[in-house]
């Protein structure tokens, strides 16, 4: 009956207004006429309401009925589909191509397709069985009125002399002296808990005189490992070398130049790298200068070192020279030699700090 | 009868990016050397003109072969004897049957043109062609070869993916994908890449990658590389579509050209008047 | 009390609803709220892909942190995945991969907590735009403008902790990054770095603790920030656009109940949908093909997840200006990284500030600008967007030189020399375009829509028949103002022809040839003082 009202009312979309407060005990109102009260009460105001469907049962809405309803029995199979696929469908892993590999897809879009029939179904509900509407609310936005702003302040200035804080110059000292050190009490452990001092953490690697290169599995390496024009990442042979704590900054990139290239790398050693370098092998810091990726894309044919995180190209046949990209720093170079027993072992520790740039670096 | 330019060493193929001021002094240096070698080698060519047949002579049966697909499609750039021309190619003496069977059944040579980097291309030799040049090449020079047999035979797939990661993914990306290397040189993928051609590339280094002989990495270490680049080759993904196994840069195209476009569409489908 | 009250289960929920208000009085606001006005454009919905796509992290996130371990205890995988059985790992990343290969259904909910996450920014940004573009920021909206700018930088680190929890190898690159980035800090930078790891990078106790920032501390403020966020688009009412009958002091739209309710619930059910067929069918952060991190590995194309791009880009192709001074140090890094992403944020958190001050600007705006209608704005806007995309490009720059057989090094030329030239380009060429665009709107109120008729006049010349708009002056130019909004151009929009395309994909209406079946159709005819314009004779 109600709807039939509002129709009646609303028809030809038509102003409907009901400015006047109506009675809501009167029992001849409809409940379309209540709905109307509320709005207005609430500043609310109908301007055209229009059903989707004035003539009830028309092939059109009976069409559009069935798709929602199909929309809505398709989430009903799509969700049992999922839930069969969940527990009888092939999931466990197995290498190469098969069946199995199709579990998170099929997952996937039977979920899809589940939550996809509810979103269809109700989207096409409220956009062709819901009654078309033009609604009109008023803002109540800006500034509170004058009246209750002065009166709010003045409360809260009343707050303010009644605790007496401006009067009380002592009070307001102690409140200050006093309870500042609460916050930093509060934040003590937080700091004191985490900080740490960086002492030589950042300078150090776990290279020092004497300290054998290894492989990453611990195997030290001798000259005839790195063949001419080949590269092997090589750690410190100390405890927890290859991984681990020191692991981190001292992976180190051992480098087989051919000879007329080592000649040239030896010819423009700056001071600092001077015999560093062994025979026609030499050993760069792996850790980027920049933001510590591992440099490690080395190129034989040009002698440089690319890191693949921010491009930064180094030179080796020229101490390391950063020729290319965001990279400001050579990489430090690893003093090397051979021990009698013929395996490689550092000189000494690096001889500048490995890996990206911080304040205290001179 | 083996001339050598002094300042091309050995394993050393194109090299024609980077070319700094220096290089190409050598390079000219070079050329005039051999260009007075060649006028002297003229000479003395004229004067024993049985020497070619001499050398023919100790080929194999398969190297014969080689040599006589070598001096249809490669003398051009390679030289006379595989000795290298100045500015065109470089000498093959001491590269190896690896390294020519690398280049050739990968198509990479021989090259289309000069360029940067030589590419993969659908090869111009049968298997059988590319292994005859390369025995050749590698009667002529020497160097190391690849082994017969089933390369991948006893790989260690977790093995090799360590190794992988360690020794190949800064270059040819963690999935075997490829990257980029500087000045417009690069890593190629290695979805295409047969047992040998792997095996191979290890080798002999081939233009900007580093050389892994056996010392380095050994046998069973190649064969452990090679059975995990098999295995990506061969594996479905799990997750769906791979979407190239590139990593951040395809999810970033896919969350936008798929998931907010897909949603764009709903909401004008959505608000839109019915 | 001695007749039992008959049992009507029909009057149960009137029941129900009499006993809350006896105890709570909901009546009226309750009321209140049912009858709450929203405009309806499609724009006003991007917003709501951000909240539906936070809804989904958190009920995956949920599901994921019952079987992650954020513990750094060297451990030897046995799970299913083959390639990496007997490897030494974390107890994180081995934690991940049975997340990923035996938990089932554990895959498509990482994957779909990821695509979620990339959703999640993705539609915080274009969100964004919208609200930029059309001056919908402005007072009284500042704050949450602010507090969106908010959300994206939590945003940002919530993801960022968020894929370092694998400890995977890409993700591990990352992590490094970031720490080289907070060690390149100023004064504090070595004592910072050191002390958030709890010693030397990586150490054991970086993963847990962005574990717990990642599950407990960003996730708390983002809900926080979401709720303010929303609960001010609620007490000061969405913007709308221009248009008939709608004022600065008005709403014109649909009721929350059951109009608006029922189309965000669907639209929650399709960003759900969405996010399930990617988790589903694209593979996203394969964790088990980067292997486990290890500081000495990496692979090539390693970037972060495309919300960080445009950082690694500004790292990218920042040029390598190292400063020395009293002997101290300071990184090209720091500028790029830290400096940088600084600025960004902050220009664009107070941007509603600034415009106002140059444009003194002080008062309410409830009705949404078109973009055309400010140009100055929306250059700005442009440039800001290709700046970014310049950078979010350079971010991947290794990649597209890798695709596309472009050399790595002019990448990151074109990205610095692009970063210069391209925003001014794109300030100078929207701003013509928005005068363009602004032009056109008057000169069709003036002078009417161009109709495509050719009409010879007597003395020889041609001209183009133009319908006015609405009543004409004596010297036949319209007497409209521009109103804000979108001015018809095209005779099909005044009703002389049928719509192009009526329905969204489909036209609803075939061509009708014999005038049958087109309600059109009648309107043409009807327009008789158009008879002028349509015989050219």
């Amino acid at each position: 009956m109600t709807t039939q009202t509002a129709d009646r009312v609303m028809a030809g979309g038509a102003e409907a207004t009901a400015t006047e407060p109506i009675d809501v005990n009167d029992p001849s109102l409809s409940r379309f006429d209540l709905v109307r009260e509320g709005m207005r009460r609430d500043g609310v105001e109908i301007v055209y309401y229009e059903p989707r469907f004035p003539v009830p049962g028309t092939k059109e809405e009976k069409r559009i009925v069935r798709f929602i309803a199909f929309c809505f029995l398709m989430t009903g199979v799509a969700s049992l589909a999922f839930l069969a696929a969940f527990i009888w469908w092939p999931w466990e892993y197995e290498p190469g191509a098969n069946i199995n590999k199709w579990y998170t897809p099929v997952l996937g879009i039977t979920m899809g397709v589940a939550l996809l029939g509810i979103g269809v179904g109700l989207t096409v509900w409220a956009k062709k069985l819901l009654p078309d509407e033009v609604v009109v609310q008023e803002r109540h936005d800006g500034p509170s009125p004058d009246d209750e702003r002065k009166i709010t302040g003045a409360t809260l200035l009343h707050i303010g002399e009644e605790t007496g804080l401006a009067r009380r110059p002592l009070l307001k000292g102690a409140l200050t002296l006093g309870l500042a050190p609460v916050g930093l009490m509060a934040a003590a452990p937080l700091v004191g808990g985490l900080i740490q001092r960086p002492g030589d953490l950042l300078v150090t690697t776990g290279w020092g005189p004497g300290v054998r290169l290894v492989h990453e599995d611990g195997t030290p390496v001798r000259p005839e490992d790195v063949s001419v024009g080949g590269q092997i990442t090589v750690f410190p042979g100390v405890p927890g070398g290859t991984r681990g704590a020191t692991a981190g900054d001292s992976a180190t990139l051992l480098i087989h130049l051919r000879p007329e290239d080592a000649e040239e790398t030896r010819r423009n050693a700056l001071p600092i790298n001077r015999g560093a370098q062994w025979g026609n092998f030499v050993a760069y810091s792996k850790i980027c200068t920049h933001a510590g990726c591992p440099a490690s894309l080395y190129e034989q044919q040009s002698n440089r070192l690319l890191c693949p995180c921010h491009q930064s190209q180094f030179l080796i046949t020229d101490n390391a020279r950063p020729v290319f990209g965001p990279a400001a720093r050579r990489l430090p170079q690893l003093p090397i030699e051979v021990d009698e027993e013929g395996f490689f072992v550092a000189k000494s520790d690096y001889l500048t700090p490995v890996g990206p740039s911080f304040w205290e670096r001179e | 009868m083996t001339v050598v330019p002094p300042d091309r060493p050995r394993g050393r193929f194109v090299r024609w990016l980077g070319v700094t001021a220096r290089t190409r002094r050598r390079l000219g240096k070079a050329a005039r050397l051999v260009a007075a070698l060649a006028l002297v080698g003229g000479i003395y060519t004229a004067f024993a003109p049985g020497i070619e047949a001499q050398e023919t002579g100790d080929l194999s049966a398969a190297a014969q072969a080689g040599r006589e697909l070598y001096e249809n499609s490669c003398v051009t750039c390679h030289g006379e004897n595989a000795q290298g021309v100045p500015d065109r190619g470089p000498s093959l003496i001491g590269v190896g049957a690896a390294a020519v069977e690398f280049q050739v059944t990968s198509g990479r040579m021989p090259m289309a043109r000069q360029e940067a980097q030589a590419e993969r291309k659908p090869p111009m030799f049968t298997d059988e062609e590319a292994r005859q040049i390369a025995a050749y090449i590698q009667e002529l020079g020497g160097g190391p070869v690849i082994p017969e047999g089933d390369l991948a035979a006893g790989g260690d797939l977790a093995e090799g993916g360590q190794l992988f990661r360690l020794n190949c993914a800064q270059c040819h990306q963690y999935a075997g994908s490829g990257g980029a290397l500087s000045s417009g040189a690069y890593a190629p993928d290695l979805y295409e890449a047969t047992q040998r051609q792997i095996y191979g590339a290890m080798l002999s280094g081939p233009q900007n990658m580093p050389v892994f002989s056996d010392s380095q990495l050994s046998p069973q270490d190649k064969a452990d590389i090679i059975a995990y680049i098999q295995f990506m080759q061969n594996e479905q993904d799990p997750g769906g579509w791979g979407i190239g196994r590139l990593g951040p840069s395809t999810e970033a195209l896919v969350i936008f050209l798929v998931g907010m476009v897909s949603l764009v569409f709903a909401t004008l489908w959505i608000a839109g008047k019915s | 009390m001695s007749t039992r009250r008959r049992f009507n289960p029909r009057q149960l929920p009137a029941n129900a609803a009499g006993a809350i208000d006896d105890r709570f009085q909901v009546a009226s606001p309750l009321r209140n709220v049912l009858n709450k006005v929203f405009p309806d454009h499609w724009s006003f919905l991007l917003g709501e892909i951000a909240l539906f796509s936070f809804i989904v992290l958190l009920l995956t996130g949920t599901f994921l942190t019952l079987f992650f371990d954020p513990s750094m205890e060297e451990v030897t995988y046995n799970g299913s995945y083959t390639p990496l059985q007997g490897v030494e790992m974390s107890r994180a990343y081995a934690s991940s991969l049975d997340i990923s290969f035996d938990v089932r259904g554990g895959l498509i909910m990482r994957q779909m907590h990821h695509w979620a996450a990339l959703l999640f920014m993705a539609s915080l940004i274009v969100h964004m735009f919208r609200v930029f573009f059309t001056g919908a920021f402005r007072k009284p909206r500042e704050l949450n403008w602010v507090i969106g700018i908010t959300l994206f930088a939590l945003g940002l680190f919530e993801g960022l902790f968020g894929y370092s929890l694998p400890d995977d190898g890409l993700s591990g690159t990352g992590m490094r990054v970031t720490f080289a980035l907070i060690q390149s800090i100023p004064i504090i930078g070595s004592w910072l770095a050191i002390s958030l790891a709890g010693g030397e990078f990586p150490g054991t106790l970086l993963i847990p603790r962005l574990y717990i920032a990642h599950v407990l501390l960003i996730p708390g403020l983002i809900l926080a920030l979401i709720a303010v966020h929303v609960g001010l688009v609620f007490k000061q009412k969405h913007t709308q656009w221009p248009g008939p009958g709608r004022t600065e002091h008005n709403v014109v739209g649909y009721r929350m109940f059951p109009n608006y309710v029922s189309k965000q619930i669907s639209f929650f059910m399709i960003v759900f949908a969405v996010t399930a067929l990617l988790g589903g069918l694209f593979q996203i952060n394969p964790i088990w093909l980067f292997g486990p991190y290890n500081p000495a590995v990496v692979s090539a194309a390693s970037q972060p997840d495309w919300y960080a791009m445009f950082l690694d880009g500004l790292v990218r192709i920042f040029p390598a200006w190292e400063t020395r001074f009293l002997g101290y140090t300071i990184s090209p890094l720091f500028w790029a990284g830290i400096v940088g992403m600084g600025l960004i944020i902050t220009l664009a958190a107070i941007y509603p500030f600034l415009e106002a001050r140059f444009t003194k600007d002080k008062a309410h705006h409830n009705l949404l600008e078109r973009p055309r209608d400010n140009p100055n704005r929306t250059a700005l806007g442009a440039m800001a967007i290709t700046f970014y995309m310049v950078l979010l490009l350079s971010g991947v720059n290794d990649v597209i030189a890798e695709r596309f057989n472009i050399s790595l090094n002019a990448m990151t030329w074109a990205g610095r020399i692009g970063l210069l030239l391209l925003p001014p380009l794109a300030y100078y060429i929207t701003h013509r375009i928005c005068l363009g665009l602004q032009q056109h709107d008057r000169e069709v109120l003036v002078h009417g829509v161009e109709t495509g008729i050719i009409r010879r006049l007597p003395d020889g010349r041609f001209e183009e028949v133009h319908q006015p708009l609405g009543p004409v002056d004596e010297h036949g130019h319209g007497q409209l103002e521009y109103a804000g909004w979108a001015v018809p151009k095209k005779m099909n929009r005044l009703g002389a022809l049928g719509a192009a395309v009526k329905g969204f994909f489909v036209p609803i209406e075939g061509p009708t040839p014999d005038g049958k079946g087109a309600p059109q159709a009648e309107q043409v005819e009807a327009g008789q003082k158009r008879e002028e314009v349509t015989t050219g004779r």
